[in-house]
């Protein structure tokens, strides 16, 4: 063996790795060769430093696993991940648990739908002179009806007798009614004909009752006009 | 407040081959008992682990990156993975091996972490790594002199195995310092033992080169 087939196999040969021929045949190099028994000597050395590097101490290091792993189990289980189990794994007192949840919501949405949210704030305009309108929807103002606000229904037929329509001459009555909230009539304003005249009819029309109009969940006052024609309508002449 | 671990230093477990010259076993467990206790989710038997592998772990990431706060930050991560990890640790191998072949790739994990961040070269060695104070003192250097000379060879030889390449300098760190055998290197590395001989011999030759001055002195006295 040469020596740097001697010196490929110096290593295993100090470790003791060699096979038994192979390392009789190194030994036995080691013993004629001055420069690869200072080789082995050598690595000898290298193996005796590396031998005498003391093992290093430092502070312990299970206090902070034990943090961590107490942090990391707080926070394994994120929010929701039952929605990404299947359903046989499921464990089934997951779904009790949401029944109070639920029994709560229904008590919040209950109380706001349960509760009269009363009238639209009032708007104030031109702030310098601070002039308040009243809230829109309430019977000093009322809305006008819109594809929204619908028709207030007239609940018990109002019957305007003959003699109420038959006293006065022919002519149209304009009028304007505002229907309050609860559905009774808040006012009636002749807007055009003889109010002195007209004041039966107008009392009359002050009786009438309407189902009260919704406008997004509130009840509203709602103005409504009418006409109302009298026209004497005569048999044709025979 | 750790409910985790509650230091008991009663008990500790032995497998027969650990190196754990420091400890005393009163109680010794059986390394297959506290694994199976450990997959329960007991946490004083991991507790016991830790305290059981901890100093050698800490020890072979400080040898292997240079610094001992580094390694005491790599050691963390070893044994949160050791934790993850167990229920998959089959006993081909001893315990120990296994912890060691995660503490390894860790270290590469972190390595190359600082070497993609161009840190390796900038980073100073650490003083506790390149000359330790050892409490006691070892026998042969009682007197001071003695003793300077030590932590100048170990300041040498440490700072000449940070400049081997990671896998010369793993294989020669678990071999000559932590004294396992040749099988167990290939075990804790996952290469064939052909493999780790191969890396054993360059790495001391090259090791030998670096250290010329320092041997020739070891090799005349």
């Amino acid at each position: 063996m040469t020596c740097a087939g001697v010196r490929r196999r110096l290593s295993e040969w100090l470790d003791g790795d060699l096979e038994a021929s192979r390392s009789r045949i190194v030994s036995a190099h080691l013993e004629s060769c001055g420069a690869c028994s200072r080789r082995a000597d050598e690595l000898r050395a290298v193996s005796g430093l590396l031998a005498e590097l003391p093992r290093l101490e430092a502070e312990p290091v299970e206090a902070p696993v034990a943090l961590r792993l107490e942090l990391a189990a707080g926070s394994r289980r994120p929010a929701l991940a039952f929605l990404f189990r299947g359903v046989a794994a499921a464990r089934p007192f997951i779904f009790p648990s949401l029944v109070p949840a639920g029994c709560l919501l229904l008590l919040v949405f209950g109380a706001l739908l349960a509760v009269d949210p009363g009238p639209l704030p009032e708007v104030r305009l031109a702030p310098g002179a601070w002039t308040s309108v009243p809230a829109s929807g309430t019977e000093a103002n009322p809305l006008f009806p819109s594809a929204e606000v619908l028709l207030p229904q007239q609940l018990a037929s109002l019957s305007l007798s003959p003699e109420l329509l038959a006293g006065h001459g022919e002519g149209s009555l304009f009028l304007e009614t505002v229907v309050a909230r609860d559905g009774s009539v808040a006012g009636v304003t002749l807007l055009e004909g003889d109010a002195g005249l007209e004041q039966p009819l107008i009392e009359a029309l002050r009786q009438q009752r309407f189902e009260p109009v919704r406008f997004r969940g509130r009840r509203v006052a709602v103005s409504v006009y009418r006409l109302i024609s009298r026209t004497e309508v005569r048999s044709p002449r025979t | 407040m750790s409910k985790f671990f509650e230091r008991d230093r009663g008990v500790t477990v032995g497998t027969g081959e650990m190196s754990l010259g420091a400890r005393s076993i009163p109680g010794v467990v059986p390394e297959g008992e506290l694994v199976a206790s450990c997959r329960t989710g007991d946490p004083e038997a991991f507790a016991r682990l830790v305290r059981l592998h901890e100093g050698m772990v800490v020890s072979l990431a400080a040898r292997l990156l240079g610094e001992v706060e580094e390694a005491r930050d790599v050691a963390q991560e070893v044994f949160l993975q050791v934790y993850k990890r167990l229920s998959a640790f089959e006993g081909r191998s001893s315990l120990k091996t296994w912890i060691y072949r995660i503490a390894i790739n860790q270290c590469h994990n972190r390595r190359r972490f600082w070497h993609r961040r161009r840190r390796d070269r900038e980073q100073p060695l650490d003083e506790a790594v390149l000359a330790p104070v050892l409490p006691g003192g070892r026998a042969g250097a009682a007197n001071p002199y003695e003793e300077t000379l030590r932590r100048e060879r170990a300041r040498q030889v440490q700072a000449a195995l940070l400049e081997l390449r990671f896998e010369h300098r793993s294989v020669l760190v678990l071999r000559e310092v932590e004294g396992l055998t040749c099988e167990e290197v290939a075990a804790a590395l996952g290469v064939p033992e052909g493999t780790v001989k191969s890396r054993l011999s360059r790495a001391r030759e090259a090791m030998r080169r670096k250290l010329a001055g320092l041997i020739e002195g070891e090799v005349r006295s």
